[in-house]
């Protein structure tokens, strides 16, 4: 499991409440019945930790499965050419 | 009761600084949304906004004035001159006693409160400037449009974020109704456009990347705007013995609150002030042909009024024109309901529904007349304008024609 995953389903559990061992890869957030107003903050809380833009349009960043999410990261982070920053970020 | 009349109209928006430049763009449903490169959304992912241009605060205001005013509490006063000068009424002590001040603001001061902390963080000073208090105040306008005019009776600010100036302009017109005042300037403000705001309203991931397209499938969200729309209501009877333009009469006003959540709208809330507007007003659905809808382009807004305008309006919702004039205007917040209001008169003056601009094609759940892209002439003797906050607090003016 990359820092990555265990970071963002620690931000995930945290936020919308929920058991993080639900979070596997495949797990659909709307199954889990994780809130738009708590995947505002979910997005926020991950933006904050890797410095980084979530685009708001679905094409551009899926937002189905864990797994998007992770993957959709993992490709921000690749492409702004860095280092994931550490808590030190917020 | 006493009939209660609108007999002076001011506005100004991202579409002129007037009435009449306001009804032009509406007519040629031409949008005032733009992308902004002002320095100050440096960073921001969302630029695009509804921002007032045709306006030079130093030709408008005095020198020594202009200071305690903030941007919103000038917009107050630019559409309220407009008002009261079209309403010719002149306010003599006896009727200056007589009227009311109730203007809706969702945060007031934002370009003041921006500014301010911007130099205590951002900049390290140590000192705000000495106005920074009363220009700030929710409720600066509305002093400030009692001292322009010489109103000495009730005056206050009503804050309900989005439907601010909707509850505002329905308790000035109840005010009246029952006795309790004889005419009243009444309306909303707003001059959010302030790099917080856009700020904070980017983290909640409701405002479009493109522009505002209410009722589309691929709407995107809502887009900011600012401004403000003020308006004299009277008595019919001292409207008509007086020889006033009767611009239209305010007939029913419905509040209610969800009790739901603080970001997403009910049906129930929603349905239940659309009905109350209608009961106060005593109308039937089928006397309304024309409404002006909340219309945010958010993806839950838009489906739920749809939905709501069926459930309460029956068979009727599919023959009404509908529209969101959001589209053209922007979302200007606690200034929404009065830009919409302002929207409405012109309607009933050129005999003309505003369109809903930007459309593309409409969402499957939403699926009335919302009179896509280009102005309808029809006849229009009542309508309904919606205004649905955060939060739950909803508030729906019903309008007729006076001939």
């Amino acid at each position: 499991m990359s820092d990555v995953e265990s970071k963002i389903r620690e931000i995930i559990a945290k936020e919308a409440q929920i058991d993080a061992s639900k979070l596997t890869l495949d797990a659909n957030l709307a199954d889990l019945e994780i809130e738009s107003i708590d995947l505002v903050s979910i997005i926020y809380n991950i933006e904050e930790e890797y410095d980084i833009y979530i685009p708001q349009d679905d094409e551009q960043f899926k937002l189905d499965t864990f797994r998007d999410v992770v993957d959709g990261v993992n490709d921000l982070i690749a492409s702004k050419g860095a280092e994931p920053s550490s808590s030190a970020a917020s | 009761m006493r009939r209660v009349v609108i007999t002076g109209a001011g506005c100004i928006s991202a579409l002129g600084s007037d009435m009449g430049a306001m009804w032009q763009a509406l007519a040629a449903g031409r949008s005032g949304i733009a992308f902004s490169d002002q320095p100050d959304f440096d960073g921001l992912q969302i630029k695009n906004c509804a921002a007032v241009t045709d306006f030079d605060p130093d030709a408008l205001f005095d020198a020594k004035e202009l200071p305690i005013l903030d941007r919103y509490t000038q917009f107050a006063l630019v559409a309220a001159r407009e008002a009261v000068a079209q309403s010719g009424l002149v306010f003599s002590a006896e009727l200056s006693a007589r009227t009311a001040v109730i203007t809706g603001a969702g945060s007031g001061g934002m370009t003041t409160v921006d500014a301010a902390y911007k130099r205590l963080y951002g900049d390290g000073k140590l000192r705000v400037y000495p106005m920074t208090v009363p220009r700030l105040m929710v409720s600066a306008a509305s002093s400030h449009v009692t001292m322009a005019f010489g109103i000495r009776g009730p005056a206050y600010t009503i804050s309900s974020a989005c439907s601010s100036a909707n509850h505002a302009i329905g308790e000035a017109f109840n005010m009246i109704r029952y006795g309790r005042a004889d005419a009243a300037i009444t309306g909303g403000a707003e001059a959010c456009l302030t790099r917080g705001t856009m700020g904070a309203w980017q983290s909640l991931r409701v405002m479009a990347t493109d522009t505002c397209r209410p009722f589309c499938i691929d709407r995107k969200g809502m887009v900011l705007g600012e401004g403000a729309g003020m308006f004299v209501l009277e008595t019919l009877e001292g409207a008509q013995a007086r020889g006033a333009d009767i611009l239209a009469e305010i007939v029913g006003f419905g509040m209610t609150s969800d009790a739901g959540d603080i970001v997403q709208p009910s049906l129930d809330g929603v349905c239940g002030a659309i009905s109350a507007a209608l009961a106060d007003a005593q109308l039937a659905p089928e006397a309304i042909d024309y409404v002006n809808a909340h219309g945010t382009g958010t993806d839950i807004n838009d489906v739920v009024e749809t939905a709501a305008l069926h459930q309460v309006l029956g068979k009727h919702a599919k023959a009404i024109a509908i529209s969101s004039t959001k589209s053209m205007h922007g979302h200007a917040l606690g200034a929404a309901g009065a830009l919409e209001l302002a929207a409405t008169l012109k309607a009933f003056e050129h005999q003309t529904a505003p369109p809903t601009a930007n459309f593309t094609q409409a969402d499957p759940k939403c699926d009335l007349d919302y009179v896509p892209n280009s102005a309808r002439e029809m006849r229009i003797d009542a309508a309904l304008s919606n205004s649905f906050a955060f939060g739950g607090l909803n508030a729906v003016l019903a309008i007729k024609r006076v001939n």
